[in-house]
């Protein structure tokens, strides 16, 4: 069966302050997978994810989002479609409701029960926050559990997430992963992740791209790249994730 | 007691001079190094206040009423310049930004003073409009750059939050929302403050000047609470009009924060 694609990269570039960031990038990305963009850090991981979030437009090249050129999408409806979870999530003054309210400050019609906060905090396995609790005195890991419930809000059909689990401790990353796994599998949508220890993505993405110095140095699932004759591959994948 | 107009002679000016010679006096003992600089402030705040008043003598002598408006634009223009050149923001096309909305709020505060509230014949009776479209310019430009330069620092210290917004698909008013309302409030503390405190600490300057010019007292501090009221006003329709335009500066058309720009302010 062909794979529909969500993603096209054709040929982008990205320079930020005089230096390159992406250099001729294209890949293809198809519904429903799990990528992990691994890679240093300075690779242009993140530059990717902004690109695909809208928050940064590529300086040349072309980038597609189901077929259709990206700046032919109207902004607002793409960002709802293709959800961003950042590295340190902001979380807003309020309660974890608020939270996930904010949509009422820009959506008059926007309601929510308390039974459907209830259900999305499980989900995200917050199921010991109560929805009045002050956002801001959550941990890290919590703070990143709501700020992808907050993102779920718009059911997605692409979540884009920077670094999820950059700053938990090994338990709390795979608990986090497994349930962004979890979702996937319910929900269906795309997962593109960046990372810098892919011995932890490799138990979850099915398929890697390895980006150095803005360049695409590898892609594929983790057992082929283990053997690519790339030099440079080899000694990111053997330098311990890092 | 009957009111009394005290005319102060060049004479009287000169006698005056012996605060000067108090001050200097004081200055030389105390060995404070500033004689020299106290003595041209003696010398430019006597010629440039001799200059404005033969400048104003000029300007209340004239009938027409293009010469007040084109004074008017004038003065906007060089305020404007003032805040523009002072502040050094990197926000594109601020001075047209501070020209737009100071001359908007001259004419919805002036036009209601001269119409509606004092009523004056003819409108641009110089006596009346040069004062207060003066106040309101300052008052406005004052506002104005304090808000644009606390908005920046707003939207430099939550570039987190604006950028999760938008990533959520907000639009851009509502991703600023909170850095426009914490900019506007910090400009308009100072002015609410005056309301609660006015004629309790001191009197304002523009009452004291009327009432030594002889103005029964009651007349002078009605026009002291217009004032008031029209200050509140300037500082809000300045600020929420140059806000509108400025916020929109720091985005692109695809609703993406402009971080070389933001960057490129101090602080």
């Amino acid at each position: 069966m062909e794979q529909t694609s969500v993603f096209e990269l054709r040929q982008v570039n990205r320079n930020e302050a005089g230096r390159e960031i992406l250099t001729n990038a294209s890949l293809t990305i198809g519904a429903g997978e799990f990528v992990a963009l691994l890679g240093p850090s300075g690779a242009g991981k993140t530059t990717i994810l902004r690109l695909f979030n809208a928050l940064d437009s590529p300086d040349s090249g072309e980038i597609r989002f189901r077929g259709e050129r990206l700046d032919q999408v109207p902004v607002r409806d793409l960002r709802q479609k293709v959800g961003m979870v950042f590295q340190t999530p902001a979380i807003l003054e309020g309660s974890v409701r608020e939270n996930l309210l904010v949509f009422q400050r820009w959506q008059k019609d926007f309601t929510i029960s308390d039974e459907e906060i209830h259900q999305i905090l499980i989900q995200v396995g917050l199921e010991n926050t109560r929805p009045d609790q002050a956002a801001r005195s959550l941990s890290g890991g919590e703070k990143q559990r709501l700020a992808l419930a907050r993102t779920l809000m718009n059911e997605p059909e692409v979540l884009l997430l920077d670094e999820p689990t950059s700053n938990l401790d090994p338990v709390m990353a795979h608990q986090i992963l497994r349930q962004i796994k979890t979702l996937q599998e319910e929900m269906g949508f795309t997962v593109i992740m960046v990372s810098h220890n892919h011995e932890l993505a490799a138990r979850y993405a099915d398929r890697f791209v390895i980006l150095l110095q803005g360049q695409i140095a590898a892609d594929g699932p983790l057992s082929v790249l283990k053997t690519a004759h790339s030099p440079a591959v080899q000694t990111f994948l053997n330098g311990g994730g890092e | 007691m009957e009111s009394q107009f005290y005319v102060v002679t060049w004479w009287d000016v000169l006698v005056a001079l012996v605060f000067i010679a108090l001050t200097y006096g004081i200055m030389r003992y105390w060995k404070i190094g500033l004689e020299k600089t106290l003595l041209v402030g003696t010398v430019r705040t006597f010629l440039q206040l001799t200059l404005m008043g033969y400048l104003l003598s000029y300007i209340f002598n004239q009938e027409s009423w293009y010469f007040m408006v084109g004074l008017l634009t004038l003065m906007i223009l060089v305020a404007s310049f003032e805040g523009y050149r002072r502040q050094k923001l990197p926000i594109p096309h601020y001075f047209l930004i501070l020209v737009g909305s100071l001359g908007i709020t001259v004419l919805i505060v002036l036009g209601t003073i001269l119409k509606f509230i004092l009523a004056v014949e003819p409108w641009y009776y110089p006596f009346v409009m040069i004062p207060i479209a003066g106040m309101i310019i300052g008052n406005g430009l004052n506002s104005m750059t304090l808000t644009a330069n606390r908005f920046i620092g707003e939207l430099k210290h939550r570039e987190g939050e604006v950028e999760t917004l938008l990533s959520l698909g907000a639009p851009v008013r509502a991703a600023v929302h909170g850095s426009l309302v914490s900019a506007i409030r910090a400009a308009l503390i100072p002015n609410i403050n005056n309301l609660m405190t006015v004629g309790l600490v001191q009197l304002p300057g523009m009452m004291s000047g009327q009432i030594l010019a002889g103005i029964d007292p009651l007349i002078a501090v009605r026009y002291q609470i217009i004032i008031m009221y029209m200050w509140i006003t300037t500082a809000v329709l300045t600020d929420v009009i140059s806000l509108t335009f400025i916020y929109r500066q720091f985005f692109t058309s695809r609703d993406q924060l402009r971080l070389k720009i933001l960057r490129q302010a101090e602080g």
